[in-house]
């Protein structure tokens, strides 16, 4: 019943008038949409001097990677990279894992405890942290999270636990129980089916939460901002956001620092694009 | 032996569901549910945040809340801001959205360029508006000999503005993708069907496509509401809240209270506000747009 996806059936039918005045319309949108991401982009190639000189759509002279150097040194950017790095691949592993087990135990278990257990969590999908930072602040500060690996790293596990709780309670009728009642005849506890059985039929959903929740944590500025002030600890977001005020004349290294930083997550994005867009529509096709 | 007892076996199998929940159930209370009680308690006190005792101060910060002309500014301006979000954003994603579904070609590329914008983080988006408003766009003015304004983040009157327009930058091509995906689940033979009887194509987008996307709405709606009165990172490179307090948003608000101002238990208070209204505008648009999908 579902129309195709990508209308390559269309590509070959002549435009009736009311298509190609929207194809117009579209093209002059997706211009003015682009023309940021192009100056950004210009601009990190421009020496100093061009910066004064040209207007901003002007291209370079000559592609130099003069500002991407610098912006290399300025951000520090071996250790920044491999903290954001690490923290989001860390936390979505973790998070995908522990969210699915999670959502697979409370779908499976009869009991009462469970039954509260979904909805203790999904009330988190409506509580802002962000409007909690303080508390989480405090929090973290006695229990001595802040300024570690550990606890920045546990911050954003326990943010995102709702979202994923929900997101995985919504793939559970994937996994079919005659093949957990399988294992578990041949002799499987709990955590080797869940291991075996369950989590190598939840891996589409587990992308899914994993490039969404990737995207979340990469660009996070306020929970990074809060937790680490250690300059060996600190994330990208946080150190480009301290550029910007240090460098507001000279900005061509700042646009080099955003394109290296938006690079990656733009790179997982278009090459993953297929689970990022399941993960987004899960709460609109459940309705 | 767990074989023979059945009720032994899911005893025994209830145990272990219990250890794979509680690893997030502990790392859930501590992070979010334990600091939404310490929020509460705080709001309470008058608390510096620095001292060991926290002073006991019953409602007084509640009361000096309605008070404090600093506070009300922010909530009006998050007001504002949430509200232009909300009906730009929707309006804007569902006509991208119906205008790429309409049978235009290369959709995937137009899908990609109005998308990656949000990709980008809010602070790098602050960023690179609050250059394009001040080096870049005003070169339209020197080529055109126009004499438009496009210090946008220059004074109060049109921050708002400027920020709406970065934000709907940021954002629009996110909620298309959701309205594109609701869209191609349509079933085409809806269309077809109207068309025999005779209904144009505002017909058929009003009797249609808007009862069938309803799901995506509630989605949109309360996903763009809630996101935009949690406005923060937006700010912090771009007005930094202002000029004057003109951008100052809620959260920010609490940020300069409780951090700048040393008064911990006076911006819990605040904070205490936000959760509130947060939820309950969540739980009112859900209850209203779920009871529409229901009628149609």
């Amino acid at each position: 019943m579902k129309r195709s996806k990508d209308n390559t059936e269309t590509n070959s039918t002549p435009y009736t008038k009311s298509t190609l005045i929207t194809q117009v319309i579209m093209t002059i949108v997706a211009v003015v949409f682009i023309l940021p991401i192009f100056v950004v982009f210009n601009y990190s190639f421009k020496t100093k001097k061009e910066l004064y000189l040209t207007n901003a759509l002007t291209l370079p002279s000559s592609i130099q990677f003069e500002n991407y150097k610098k912006a290399f040194e300025k951000l520090n950017l071996t250790t920044t990279f491999t903290n954001t790095f690490l923290y989001t691949a860390i936390a979505v592993i973790i998070l995908a894992i522990l969210c699915s087990a999670t959502a697979w135990a409370i779908a499976r278990s009869k009991g009462k405890f469970f039954k509260f257990c979904y909805i203790y969590f999904i009330i988190g999908i409506l509580i802002p942290f962000q409007a909690l930072f303080l508390p989480i602040y405090i929090i973290g500060a006695n229990l001595n999270l802040t300024n570690t690996r550990f606890g920045i790293i546990f911050m954003y596990i326990a943010t995102a636990i709702s979202f994923g709780v929900f997101l995985m309670t919504s793939f559970m009728s994937t996994v079919p129980i005659e093949l957990e009642e399988a294992a578990r005849i041949d002799g499987c506890n709990v955590f080797r089916t869940y291991f075996t059985v369950v989590l190598p039929l939840l891996k589409p959903a587990m992308a899914t939460l994993i490039i969404m929740q990737a995207f979340q944590i990469w660009n996070d500025y306020m929970l990074a901002s809060l937790y680490v002030s250690k300059k060996e600890l600190k994330t990208l977001t946080v150190v480009i956001q301290s550029l910007f005020s240090a460098q507001a004349s000279d900005y061509t290294t700042a646009m080099a620092a955003i394109v290296i930083s938006v690079l990656p997550i733009a790179v997982l994005f278009l090459s993953l694009q297929k689970y990022f867009i399941k993960g987004m529509t899960v709460g609109a096709v459940k309705g | 032996m767990g074989y023979k007892n059945t009720n032994g076996l899911q005893k025994r199998l209830e145990k272990q569901y219990l250890l794979l929940v509680i690893p997030g159930f502990v790392i859930f209370t501590i992070g979010i549910i334990i600091p939404t009680i310490l929020a509460f308690r705080f709001s309470l006190t008058s608390w510096n945040g620095l001292t060991p005792d926290k002073p006991f101060v019953g409602l007084k910060n509640y009361v000096t809340l309605f008070n404090d002309s600093n506070f009300l500014q922010s909530w009006w301006f998050t007001i504002k801001f949430t509200i232009g979000n909300t009906i730009i954003q929707n309006v804007l994603a569902l006509l991208f959205a119906v205008a790429l579904d309409s049978g235009i070609k290369a959709q995937k590329i137009y899908r990609t360029v109005l998308f990656i914008p949000c990709l980008i983080s809010s602070v790098i988006v602050g960023f690179i508006w609050l250059k394009m408003y001040s080096n870049v766009l005003p070169e339209i003015n020197e080529w055109l000999g126009t004499n438009i304004n496009f210090l946008l983040f220059g004074s109060g009157e049109t921050v708002l503005s400027g920020l709406l327009i970065a934000n709907n930058w940021q954002w629009i091509g996110y909620w298309m993708l959701i309205y594109l995906a609701g869209l191609q689940s349509i079933p085409a033979e809806l269309y077809e069907a109207a068309k025999v009887d005779g209904a144009g194509a505002v017909s058929r987008f009003f009797n249609i496509t808007i009862p069938m996307l309803a799901p995506s709405i509630t989605i949109c709606v309360v996903g763009i509401t809630t996101g935009s009165l949690k406005v923060y990172d937006l700010l912090v490179s771009s007005t930094g809240g202002g000029p004057g307090r003109s951008s100052t948003s809620v959260i920010l608000q609490i940020y300069n209270t409780a951090i700048g101002a040393r008064q911990f238990g006076y911006g819990s208070a605040m904070s205490v506000t936000l959760v509130f209204a947060l939820l309950l505008v969540a739980l009112v648009q859900v209850k209203t747009l779920k009871s529409r999908e229901v009628q149609q």
